[in-house]
Parts: structure tokens; sequence; C-alpha cells
């Protein structure tokens, strides 16, 4: 038997190693030859991303995924954003040992996604960041952990901090936040503050908005031609993490193409819908788990998740600071809850839904602190709600049995 | 009779003599991030969100893994037992407060409701964003209750609001006086009576019961000296629990102790001051430098002579749950030993928490 200890060795020593990307890559490719080709645009976009990350010859930067990505790309540095790497951790069944290493140190009442994130950096499984940039929205951690991180690797932390309104002077506000930051950022990365380069990002980002909007019209469609499980992994994966870069418009632009053709086709994702659901929160269990199963197995389709949401409007590419910092204060997630249950509504209108889920990630109190509003909101409208509690990181948190129970009751009712 | 009960009386009598201040029309508010002055100026009076633990209703309308303080806040707002709050005003201190806001006003439907930003940096043009947010609040309170705040106002409002400050700290100095001697607990009870009442009236009773402290002699003790730092206590009644197995609480980081004596320096424009005075107070764990709270922290430690740090975090409470190790780090390079406790709202702190507090006052007394 190899001991586990040096097991985890060989794995780090593996990890860190910018050629295993190199040789996963086509290999993956090759497994994922029967997936949509917007699928082994995400596998090629991760793959190249860990490789650059690893081989470090562009600065690396963490962030957090409400920050938006237009600012790493505008920058021109790797960017690597913990949480999504948590949820990848959780996919491959990895994150118990992350979790528990984590919980160590911190309090387990605290997110899965970043206590994971923070048990493989003191695991050093991570590339090391040259600057850590977070943004305060959507929640507390996302400020805290990147702290914590900046006093782990010693490493600068700048913080851009959106205030709650939406008010003119909030946006003053956020536009001087962003110029400092770039500035600072440059400054520290010994990069060249080139405000034209973020002109052309938005300009990406602008393209490839154009397709996600295109993508989220044709998922109006009935019967839903694209599972919500796939729409909560790598398509808001790419949400988060490629728009402005060079791979948005290609995987957007082929997603469109491959939902076009099920629309065209009148093809479902499943072989009967009776019922059409919304997905609330931005994420679901990534660990192997049957909530999506056992909605097949009775028609219900996750016809749209709010992670896909489009809130923000097109960017002006000549005033980069006042269009990013446009994008971050239309974010419905952020202010009062009247703008996320306006975006519900809209949602439940467009997508034609029957019911609505709010899967409750344990540690995050910026969405699970609104659901019970939401869920008497729709209640007075007559929308059948349910709030499904659980962990989207962490498998031992998992209880199947109840989940099923829950999940087959909401779907009675909505018979 | 302990100083809290001679303190009371001194409140008492003064209240039944002057029932002017008792009319003024009462608003909530929950971060001490809020500058009074203005709700002063306005001449309301501020009314301090401390509930009793009990959240029975509110676990119906909060997530199950959310700050227990946030959730009795609202138990208390469903039962209808606040005095007649004529509105509440919330700060954008944490994920707890947005939500707390939003369900407040969902299901409480209060008649005035107000969301006040609050940089979590501190930078010139946070500060002026500070500015402009407090000149927005004044803006709808102007509105609301009909009556125009002056720069006069506000000027009278600081002066009065610092010297309450500087009562406070005589208060604080005076600790170990009288008989029985002034304990910290009894200073953050005596404070927390200043929350709910006008500060005229508070003054004038601090003002006597300083006096009368005055007069006596300082107790020296050779109990272990703690410093309690952390995020909101359900009252005192940690701070009595350490007393009464044997630790002198000397000093404390809290929001309802002494994270509040920020003198706010009286010029020409009383905004300016204001937001510089309360976005640079000594930081909770919600603002970003970590390293000013530690340093804060260190130098409180020095000052105040404690031998020990209890550092006390909510259950959920993910500012200073996140921010614990680092704080256990860099205190525990200087010596000084630290207890961490995540416990809940409950008003009286279980059998489990009192065991290692025990443990903790034992390792000091041995370390000498």
């Amino acid at each position: 038997m190899v001991d586990k200890g040096f097991r985890i060795k060989v794995l780090r020593k593996f990890v860190h190693l910018p050629y295993t990307y190199q040789f996963l890559l086509p290999i993956l490719v090759f497994l994922h030859s029967k997936e949509n080709p917007a699928y082994r645009i995400w596998v090629r976009f991760l793959l190249n991303t860990f490789r650059e990350a690893y081989a470090h010859r562009k600065p690396v930067v963490w962030a957090n995924s409400f920050l938006p990505s237009e600012i790493h790309y505008g920058l021109d540095v790797i960017p690597v954003l913990p949480e999504i790497i948590s949820a990848l951790v959780t996919y491959l069944g990895w994150s118990e040992r992350p979790i528990s290493k984590a919980d160590t140190r911190i309090s387990t009442d605290l997110c899965t996604f970043y206590r994971c994130a923070l048990g493989l950096a003191l695991e050093n499984f991570l590339p090391r960041p040259d600057l850590l940039l977070s943004s305060s929205q959507l929640c507390d951690g996302a400020n805290k952990f990147f702290s914590t991180m900046g006093q782990l690797y010693q490493c600068p932390h700048l913080l851009l901090d959106p205030p709650y309104s939406n008010h003119p002077r909030s946006h003053r506000y956020m536009e001087e936040q962003i110029e400092d930051l770039l500035k600072q950022a440059s400054q520290i990365l010994s990069l060249p503050f080139k405000k034209d380069r973020f002109s052309l990002v938005l300009n990406r980002s602008n393209q490839a908005r154009q397709w996600i909007d295109k993508i989220n019209q044709l998922r109006q469609s009935i019967p839903s031609p694209f599972p919500g499980s796939e729409g909560l992994s790598y398509l808001s994966g790419m949400n988060f993490y490629s728009v402005g870069s060079i791979w948005s418009i290609p995987f957007f632009s082929l997603l469109h193409q491959e939902i076009e053709k099920k629309v065209s086709s009148k093809k479902g994702y499943l072989p009967k819908e009776k019922y059409r659901l919304l997905w609330l929160h931005h994420v679901r269990p990534y660990y192997k788990n049957e909530i999506f199963n056992i909605l097949s197995s009775k028609d219900a389709a996750v016809s749209f998740e709010e992670a896909n949401y489009l809130y923000w409007p097109f960017h002006d590419s000549s005033q980069p600071w006042k269009s990013l910092a446009e994008k971050i204060l239309s974010n419905v997630w952020a202010g009062p809850i009247e703008r996320r249950m306006k975006a519900i509504d809209e949602m439940i209108r467009s997508y034609s839904i029957h019911g609505v889920i709010h899967f409750s990630h344990w540690g995050c109190r910026q969405s699970c602190g609104g659901a019970a509003i939401i869920g008497d909101y729709l209640k007075q409208k007559g929308i059948p709600y349910l709030t499904l509690p659980g962990d989207c990181a962490d498998p031992n948190n998992y209880s199947p049995g109840q989940t099923r129970t829950r999940l087959e009751a909401f779907i009675e009712m909505m018979e | 009779m302990n100083s809290f009960l001679t303190f009371k009386k001194i409140l008492d009598d003064l209240k039944r003599n002057d029932s002017s201040c008792q009319n003024k029309k009462l608003i909530g508010w929950t971060c001490t991030y809020l500058p009074l002055e203005i709700l002063e100026a306005a001449n309301l009076t501020p009314f301090r969100i401390l509930p009793e633990p009990d959240t029975e209703k509110a676990d119906s309308y909060l997530d199950p893994n959310f700050c227990p303080f946030i959730k009795a806040s609202l138990e208390k707002a469903l039962s209808g037992e606040y005095p007649s709050l004529s509105g509440i005003i919330i700060l954008n201190t944490c994920d707890g407060m947005r939500r707390l806001f939003d369900a407040w006003r969902f299901y409480c439907k209060p008649s005035f409701s107000y969301f006040l930003d609050l940089p979590r940096v501190i930078r010139p043009s946070s500060v002026a964003f500070f500015k402009e947010s407090l000149k927005d609040l004044i803006h709808q309170l102007d509105f609301y209750f009909g009556r125009k705040i002056t720069e006069e106002d506000l000027q009278i409002a600081i002066e009065r609001s610092n010297r309450s400050k500087a009562l406070m700290k005589e208060l604080f100095s005076l600790q170990g006086m009288g008989e029985p001697p002034l304990t910290h607990g009894d200073i953050l009870e005596i404070l927390s009576e200043g929350w709910k009442i006008d500060r005229f009236l508070f003054n004038q009773a601090l003002e006597k019961f300083i006096s009368l402290l005055g007069e006596n002699k300082k107790t020296c003790s050779e109990a272990p000296k703690v410093m309690v730092t952390g995020s909101l206590l359900d009252g005192s009644a940690l701070i009595r629990m350490i007393e009464e197995l044997g630790g002198e609480v000397v000093a404390s980081d809290l929001c309802i102790g002494q994270r509040i004596l920020n003198l706010v320096n009286l010029d020409t424009d009383p905004l300016d001051l204001l937001s510089k005075a309360y976005l640079g107070k000594p930081p909770c764990a919600r603002m970003q430098d970590t390293k000013r709270r530690i340093e804060g922290l260190k130098q409180r430690l020095m000052e105040s002579r404690a031998n020990g740090l209890i550092y006390f975090s909510l259950k959920f409470c993910d500012p200073f749950l996140y921010e614990a190790p680092a704080i256990e780090e860099a205190i525990k390079e200087t010596g000084v030993p630290l207890l961490f406790i995540e416990g809940e709202y409950t008003g009286k702190p279980g059998g489990g928490i009192r065991t290692r507090i025990q443990a903790f006052l034992e390792v000091l007394r041995r370390d000498g």
C-alpha cells in the first residue's frame, strides 16, 4: 500500500506542473468528444488557465466570482477564482479533505466553497497569487476570505467595495474605486496601465453578452432545450470566469448553435416535460447527488437558473470605468431584495415557470437570508416554492432521503 | 446595592422629574457606525435594537444558519415588542443586516425605514461617499419628520454626544472604585441604559453617578486581568461570568463597550467630521483592514495591562469568524494567551463556555 501522505505529495507535484494540463488536454478533449463543442471549450479554457497559472509567465491574480471578469482580461493577468476551483474539486470528488483541513483553522459555520479553497491553499495545491482582488459584492466572505489569503500568502489584497444603493453618487464612487484599484493593481504587478485594452475587452464582453442574451431567449422554448444542471456548471462558470476573454465568444456562440439545433427540432433535454422549474441561488451541489435525476424522473425540467440571468447592460467601451461600475451596481442580488424579486418575476414569466426551488447552501447568508421572503412573496402569487437546504461542496452534508422526500412532496404540490 | 442599581436609581429619579425628553419620537438602530448625532439633531431619540434572546418566530423567516442577533432583532419586531418606534435605520454592516432590512420591511412594514451605506475601507473617496450618504439620510429625515436639521443642530448634538463619550471614558477610568467596586460588567450595563433614552438625561445621570463614585477609593485587585473583544454580546452576561469566575475584565473592544468612544472634533463642517470620526473609529471585523484592528488590540492590551484576551464571535458571524485565526496568531506572538469562543446570542452563556473561561483564568493565574 502506498502511504496516503506520499500520494498527496505526488498529486501536489502533478497539480503544480504546467505540463500536466498540456498532457490532460488532448485526453479530456477526446473523452468529451461526444459532448457539445461548447463544453469542450470550457475544458480547454480551464486547462489553459491552470497551465498558465502554474507556469506563472504572467501575473496570477486571485479574485472572487462577482468581481467583473473584464477586470482580469483588461489587466492582462491570469485569473484564479477559488470558488470555481472549489466547485471543480467537489465535482471530482476531492472536496472532503481540503474542507477538513480548513476546519482545523476556521469555523465550520462558514461557506464550504471558501473552506474548501482555504484547505487547498493550506495544503499548497493552488497557484501562488501575485495579487488578490475581491469585491465585497455579494457577501462578507468575499472580503474576509481574501484577506485571510493575503495573510497566508503575504500578498497584497485590493478590495472593491460596491455600495448597496444604485444612486448616482454610488456610480461616481464606484468609478473612482475601479480606476484606483486598476492603477494600484498595475503598479503592484508592474504592468503598464492601458485604458485601451479595457475598451477592447469591453467590446469582447459586449459580443459575449449578445450571445448570452440569445441563449437565454432560446431557453424560453418549450420543451426546455438545455438542462439547468449544466446551466449551473459550465455555463454559469463561463459567465463568471470568461466574459471579456478570447474564449467567451466562441464558447457562447457555439453553445447557442447547439441549443438552437435542439429548439429547431423541438427536442427538450427530458423525454417528457410536465413541469418547468426555476432554480434560485448561483450554485448547486457539485458532488454526486440525485437532485436532478429525481426531478427528471418526475418530468420536471429545470428550465432556467438565476445564475445566468443577464442583469448588466451593454458596455460603453469608450468609458470603461463607468461601464464596469454600471455592471457591478446593476447586480440584482445586491441592494434591496425587491430587485431580486423583480428579476425572479421576469424569469417566471419569460420561462413559463411552474415552480421555484431555492437551494440554500450552508454558510451562505446573502442568498439564504432572503429565501423565506422570496418564498412568501411567490406563495402570495400562487407559485409553488421549495427551499432546499444543503451544501454545494461538502458531500457529508447531503441527506439523500430528506432531499428526495422534499423534492417529491414539492412535485406532488404542483400536481 | 451594586453600582448599576445605584445608577439606575439616579436615572429613574431624573426621568420622574423631567418628562420633556420622553416625548420625543424613537428611531430604532442597529450598528454603532451610525452617527447618532444626526438623529439627535433631528430631535429624535435613537433607540438601540438590542433584543432579549428569542428567535421562535424569526426562525421561520430567516435561514437556520443565520446570525442569532439578527434573528432576535426580527423576533421582537414581529412580536411588536419594541416601544412605538417611528422608524428604523439599518446600516450596510454585513450580509445579516442587509437581510434584516429586507425582512423587517417585508414582514413588519415600518412607517420610516432607511438603509445607510457604509464603506469597508477608509480613504478620501470613501469618506466623501459616506458623507454624501449621511447628507441623504438628513434629507430623508427632514422630509419625513418635517423638521429641517441645521448645521447648528448638528453642532449641538455633537457637543452633547462628545460630552457623553467623555463621561463614559471617565466611567471606565473609575473601574474598581466604590463599594462594591465598580466592575466592567456594571459599566456595560450602565452604558446599555443610555441606548434607550435621551442623551441629555443620560449625561445628567452619568455626571451624578460619577460624582458619587469620585468620593470612593479604588480597590486594587489581584485577579487575572482580561480584555474581551469580538462581535456583539448579548448584554453583559459573558463579562459578568468572567467576573464571577474570579477574572477582572479591564478592557473591552466591543460595540457595546469601548469601541464607541470616538470623539468628534468640533470644526466648521460637522458632516465631514462625523464621516471621518465614524469611519475611523476602532474598527469592527466588518472593515477591511485587519492589520489596523490587530494594532488597535495590541495597544489596548498594553494600555490595560491585560494578561489574556477573550475573543467572542457569535455563531454565523462571518466577519468575526474569518478574522479569528489572524487575530489569534498576532496576539499569541505578543505572548498574551487568547481564548476563542464561538457562541449563541443566548443571554446566558452555557456550561461549556463557563468551563473554558474557568480553565483560561486558571492558566492566567498560574502564569502570573
